[in-house]
């Protein structure tokens, strides 16, 4: 029975990991519906949207106001970024908006550094990475209250912007915009004013992510590799789906604690690393537009 | 009132141009009267669809730019605004293909076209109902995702989602594309409908010869980018180089204006000079 908690422990603390990894995954879909690219900066966003955090509370900014500055900060990175870069190549082939975005990446990770240093900076948000008691005592389970409070945050903001997407004019406009960025055009929705939605969007989800991520293992440049997790959980999810975002991540979170503790010790430990892009891999050859894909409409 | 002010879209000599080389355009002027349905008439890359993204400023987005020529719509200049500007003014298009947001609903796709009115939930559902009154079939497939509509259906998607705007004037490229002709007896239908009842001017870009002059007051017919001919829309269906050559009338093969005249003058040497 033991030996059954345990697992359950293990699947819960991978689906509210997991959690955040849709988060991420979800900044992801909102540009590639918006855009049609990967956005290879969602990683950089990630630590450059953290790291100004901490730098705001460092200059002795109180959290609140650090967090909503942060989010005007990459509000108006998105706002450059589409400016600068998306607009001028807005006719321009796929793979040269991926290529943009990678170089994005870099001018991110530069910014950030050059503005903040690059030693690994302690993130206190006062929740602490150890069990909850009360859960404890009604179930007999250990869960982080760290792990908890992420799975919760991510869960409120991707339902929020779902209802968003779903029931407003700016998420219809989005939508549009998703499916022809012509046809949307034509009927005067401004495509400039939806991309910086997208972005701003984009930024808030790797503000919270990174803060989650940084509040267990310090505000660092690993950030970077750790929101590119998002990749496998697209290849699952499917890249312009939302539900397949979330439904991946959790997949990806789960089953990469478990094959961690029951597999790892047979690999030596630490394929936490590696395992979803294997994992990626199988799904890749088994279903190649994701689980949720959205089946592409062809025009009568 | 001056005469200029009776028609609502005035293009004079304009060339365009894409990628800063390709002319696709070289010398079209053509005018709109107020509240008449004009049909833009050519067969496959004579041009039409750049006159119309010229007009609704979508050329930018396709690196196309009118190089010579001005356009004047509702007595202003068309230069700087860009295609949400148009539609602001009263300005839309139905792009050629349909082009229905495949994964939103029928409602929704129609709702989308009100992105640049400001109005209460109220005021949708009105104009919804509005519209629904001149597209019955669409009332009764508003749920349905678009993409999985007929084609005719999504035409009519594409239309009403543009009445939604509350245009003055629309731009329609190739409405009749690939539908069978019921279909499209149809939708001009609710063209002439929309002209009458709402006073909406049309431009109207064809290779449909027959069915556009018949819905159509007036037409120009283009070819290569220049404008070859043009009457009121009786006078272009009774025009016998009309009806040999877009009508389906003539048994031969010709293919354009520049045959017939090439062989006219072939026939008779001193045509030209006379
Ligand atoms: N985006 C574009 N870039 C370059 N050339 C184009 C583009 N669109 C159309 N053309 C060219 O312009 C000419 C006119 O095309 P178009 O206006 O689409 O004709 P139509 O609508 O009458 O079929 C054609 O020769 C076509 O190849
Ligand atoms: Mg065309």
């Amino acid at each position: 029975m033991t030996d059954f908690l345990f697992f359950i422990e293990v699947v819960v603390a991978g689906l509210l990991a997991g959690t955040m990894y849709s988060l991420v995954a979800l900044g992801f879909v909102l540009i590639y519906k918006a855009s049609s690219t990967f956005n290879f900066a969602q990683g950089a966003m990630v630590f450059f949207a953290v790291l100004a955090f901490v730098g705001f509370m460092e200059l002795g900014l109180p959290f609140v106001v650090a967090f909503f500055v942060t989010i005007v900060l990459m509000g108006l990175v998105g706002f450059f970024t589409e400016r600068l870069v998306l607009k001028p190549l807005m006719n321009q082939s796929e793979d040269t908006l991926l290529m943009a975005t990678i170089g994005l990446g870099f001018v991110l990770e530069g910014l950030a550094q050059a503005a903040w240093g690059v030693e690994v900076r302690r993130l206190d948000l006062g929740i602490g990475d150890f069990p909850i008691p009360w859960i404890i005592d009604s179930t007999g389970l250990f869960i982080s209250a760290l792990d908890l409070t992420a799975g919760l945050v991510a869960a409120v903001l991707i339902i929020g912007l779902a209802l968003l997407f779903k029931y407003t004019k700016m998420g219809l406009g989005l939508r549009a915009v998703a499916d022809d960025p012509g046809a949307a055009s034509s009927i005067g929705i401004p495509l400039g004013n939806i991309m910086l939605l997208v972005w701003t969007a984009a930024g808030i989800v790797a503000l919270v992510a990174g803060m989650m991520w940084g509040a267990r293992a310090g505000v660092q440049f690993a950030l970077v590799d750790l929101a590119l997790k998002a990749l496998p959980v697209l290849i699952i999810g499917g890249f312009s789906s939302i539900p397949g975002a979330i439904v991946g991540g959790l997949i990806i979170g789960a089953s990469e604690k478990v094959l961690e503790v029951y597999v790892g010790p047979y690999f030596g430990g630490a394929i936490e690393g590696w395992a979803p892009y294997v994992l990626a891999i199988f799904f890749l050859l088994w279903r190649p537009e994701g689980l949720f894909g959205e089946k592409i409409i062809r025009r009568v | 009132m001056t005469a200029s002010t009776d028609n609502i879209l005035e293009i004079d000599a304009i060339e365009v141009v894409y990628d800063g080389v390709i002319a696709a355009v070289h010398d079209v002027s053509l005018t709109v009267p107020r509240g008449k349905i004009v049909a833009l008439l050519g067969g496959n890359g004579a041009g039409k669809s750049t006159t119309l993204k010229a007009i609704s400023t979508m050329l930018a987005a396709e690196r196309g730019m009118v190089t010579k020529g001005t356009i004047t719509y509702d007595g202003k200049p068309v230069k700087d605004q860009g295609p949400a500007d148009m539609v602001r003014l009263g300005m839309v298009q139905v792009l050629e293909g349909r082009r229905c947001f495949a994964h939103l609903t029928v409602e929704e796709n129609i709702i989308a076209g009100a992105y640049s009115r400001k109005l209460s939930k109220a005021e949708i559902r009105n104009e919804l109902e509005k519209i629904y009154t001149y597209f019955k079939r669409l009332r009764e497939r508003r749920k349905s995702q678009a993409g999985f509509t007929s084609g005719g259906e999504q035409q009519m998607v594409a239309v009403a989602r543009a009445m939604m705007a509350k245009p003055k004037m629309l731009l329609l490229d190739e409405p009749s594309m690939g539908l069978a002709p019921q279909l499209v007896a149809e939708i001009f239908n609710i063209v002439n409908t929309l002209n009458q009842k709402e006073g909406v001017s049309i431009l109207l870009a064809e290779q449909n010869t027959n069915v556009a002059l018949r819905n159509a007051d007036y037409g120009y017919i283009i070819e290569t980018g220049h404008v070859m001919l043009h009457g009121t829309a009786q006078s272009l269906l009774n025009d016998e180089k009309v009806k040999d050559l877009y009508l389906g009338v003539s048994k031969e093969g010709r293919k354009n204006f520049r045959d017939v005249l090439r062989r006219e003058s072939a026939v008779h040497p001193d045509f030209h000079q006379a």
